[in-house]
């Protein structure tokens, strides 16, 4: 195993691969910094390309890129407040708002370090988890999915607010995110469902549009409010200066950004959960580690460990991911399904093979995902303190630039206008919920969600009636859900009466 | 202003969701179960919103999410929320009359010049900058399909 291992580094570093994952870091850097052009779909433009690789530069090149696309999108979600890819919306929410209080720099740091240390932690799960992750995946089937899908929102809901009020709003929210994933062609049945008689929407909404126009339309309309930069009228002085302060707080917090990237690592490995589930965990995790209700009051105006758990659970998902997609054939996202293409143009297959005879290739890839982060980062590091900047250019330049980058980024989800259109009505939704202080980040988490948790209740009832819930580790996962709703209640309850106490 | 957008969407949601539950009845069980099983607790869910809204407190709660600037007066928020959502809509109108090669740099010149009242020669440069970068990227290196506009469509 460790000669497969070194024999996988010395694969990685001969030139041509060397190479070819460094033309994979240069494109997957561009590509999640546009929003909307997504990792995946230039991970399918791409794979025509590897016919003629061998499979070791094949894979450095895909995984090359797709590794970085993560890093990269927290770059656009912290500046502008536009997700960069559908997986780094969380990253907007305390990203964002510190950029906003002139501390762009030290948001930037502590997203690109702390995508570091997701990337090395996925790789390394991805190194040791391969003999041992069988048995787990097989331990959830439908109903556990099912139940951990629901946790995973009522996590999110009940932790994005506050109080009773708050936790209305965010089951509301979720509940509307999951309503709105039903729209389209049933998977079972085949009913059109709320399709309003269009052909448009058989396929369901798309993610990107929605995603766009929740969180860039109000930003927009609010940097066109305030009339100023991004930064306000902050002196300038101060943006770069926080990149190293970024840094240390990635230590400072340095078990909130393992735990989180154990998270994404965790959330990569189930098949079918996706990308984009794995920052909401992660957020929502890092919103459980304020110690009382005052402190969980930051979070969403710029606590940095709001940047940190999504950061580091969006590069460590790509490690997890890989795990059941090479050991077993079974994707864990559509990504790592585009990648499996990959393996059958290439001639390998999937499983036992990958971890025997092809140990050494599945090693590379563990070495590329690990290389491609340390190299993006180093890069992004030195290109940082320009970057910071761009949060100062006068608010009436950058607006019709950004709305440009949103039309054309929602339009490329289908080469369709009703995208942009969608964008625009989700936008509208956007600003009436931040208008009337409600949480987002539910809404869209029940949304990708959605046809995840259909499936799985789907064949959970189906095969099971109701018998699903008697499963013990759906019963754990019950107490779970139940534990992560009340313990902000019971938190808030403690912490007033505290405060009857001190007063 | 924040208790009239969560009126708006807690009654928005409790029609959406009470017209999804009604179209799901219809369906066989397969297609129902799940629009079903979200429906009705969305719209019970909505209406404790609204009640609470019209009849509780009007307190705002706190969330972890980005916040409106409140800095400055109410009728200037008002007056520029309009023209963002004006300029929003018509560069949208424009991309659907003209389609994006042509709506791309007419906004962003008209939006310079109008809203950002730059002078001639730096909206001009600016606005070549980005329908370079446009052209670049989008049409020449990625051949994005850009449909032509209605107004085009109706002139050929």
């Amino acid at each position: 195993m460790i000669d497969a291992l070194f024999e996988g580094l010395l694969l990685v570093l001969q030139w041509k691969a060397l190479a070819f994952m460094l033309l994979g870091v240069v494109l997957g850097f561009w590509v999640g910094l546009l929003p909307g052009l997504g990792g995946a779909t230039t991970l399918a433009l791409m794979l025509p390309f590897i016919y003629t690789m061998q499979p070791v530069e094949a894979f450095a090149f895909l995984l090359g890129m797709h590794a970085v696309v993560a890093t990269t999108g927290d770059i656009t979600s912290v500046l502008f407040g536009v997700p960069g890819e559908g997986t780094t919306a969380a990253t907007i929410l305390d990203g964002h708002a510190m950029a906003k209080k002139g501390e762009a720099g030290r948001a930037l740091g502590a997203a690109l370090m702390s995508s570091l240390i997701g990337a090395l932690v996925g790789a390394g799960a991805l190194a040791l988890a391969i003999p041992v992750v069988r048995p787990l995946v097989l331990t959830f089937g439908s109903p556990e999915l099912f139940m951990l899908a629901i946790v995973g929102l009522a996590f999110i809901a009940s932790l994005s607010a506050q109080g009773g009020r708050g936790m209305l709003r965010g089951f509301l929210a979720g509940g509307l995110g999951l309503m709105f994933a039903t729209v389209g062609q049933d998977p079972q049945a085949g009913v059109e469902r709320y399709t309003l008689g269009t052909l448009y929407l058989w396929g369901g909404l798309d993610l990107v549009p929605v995603l766009v126009g929740i969180f860039a339309i109000p930003e927009i309309i609010d940097l066109a409010v305030r009339g100023t930069s991004i930064a306000g009228d902050l002196p300038p002085g101060r943006l770069n200066k926080g990149a190293l302060e970024g840094v240390k707080d990635t230590f400072r917090h340095f078990w909130l950004t393992i735990r989180c990237s154990l998270i994404g690592t965790f959330v990569g490995i189930m098949p079918g959960l996706g990308g984009a589930v794995a920052q909401w965990m992660a957020y929502g995790h890092a919103t459980q580690s304020a110690r009382n209700a005052e402190e969980r009051k930051g979070f969403g105006a710029g606590d940095v460990r709001g940047v940190l758990g999504p950061g580091a659970a969006n590069n460590s998902k790509e490690g997890g991911s890989l795990i059941p997609t090479v050991a077993f054939g079974v994707p864990g996202s559509t990504a790592m399904a585009i990648l499996l293409g990959g393996f059958f143009l290439l001639g390998l297959v999937p499983g036992p093979d990958m971890l025997t005879k092809h140990l050494a290739v599945t090693f590379s890839m563990v070495w590329t995902i690990v290389l491609a982060n340390v190299v993006t980062v180093a890069a992004c590091f030195l290109l940082l303190n320009r970057l910071a900047t761009l949060t100062t250019v006068r608010g009436h330049l950058l607006i019709p630039v950004i709305l440009v980058l949103v039309f054309i980024g929602s339009y490329t989800a289908n080469n369709h206008y009703g995208d942009v259109l969608v964008t625009l009505l989700f936008g509208g939704i956007g600003y009436l919920m931040v208008l009337g202080g409600w949480p987002r980040a539910p809404f869209v988490l029940g949304l990708v969600l959605g046809r995840i948790a259909e499936n799985y209740l789907y064949i959970s009832v189906a095969r099971y009636e109701a018998a699903w819930l008697s499963r013990p580790v759906v019963l754990v996962l019950i107490a779970l859900a139940i534990v992560v709703i009340c313990y902000p209640l019971v938190q808030a309850r403690r912490s007033g009466a505290d405060k009857d106490a001190h007063a | 202003m924040h208790s009239k957008a969560s009126l708006a969407l807690g009654l928005g949601i409790m029609i959406v969701s009470a017209w999804a539950v009604i179209d799901a009845l219809a369906w066989p069980w397969k297609a129902a179960l799940f629009p079903l099983v979200i429906g009705i607790p969305v719209f019970c869910l909505a209406t404790a919103e609204v009640l609470w809204v019209l009849f509780g407190s009007t307190a705002r709660s706190e969330i972890m999410d980005f916040q409106l600037s409140t800095h400055l007066p109410a009728n200037v928020t008002l007056r520029r929320t309009g023209l963002a959502i004006g300029w929003i809509v018509g560069f949208f109108v424009a991309v659907v009359l003209l389609s994006f090669p042509i709506a791309v740099p007419l906004f962003v010149f008209l939006y310079l010049k109008i809203q950002g009242r730059e002078g001639w020669r730096f909206a001009v440069l600016f606005t070549i900058a980005v329908w370079a970068f446009f052209h670049g990227l989008f049409e020449r290196l990625l051949h994005l399909p850009f449909p032509a506009g209605w107004i085009q469509a109706w002139i050929a």
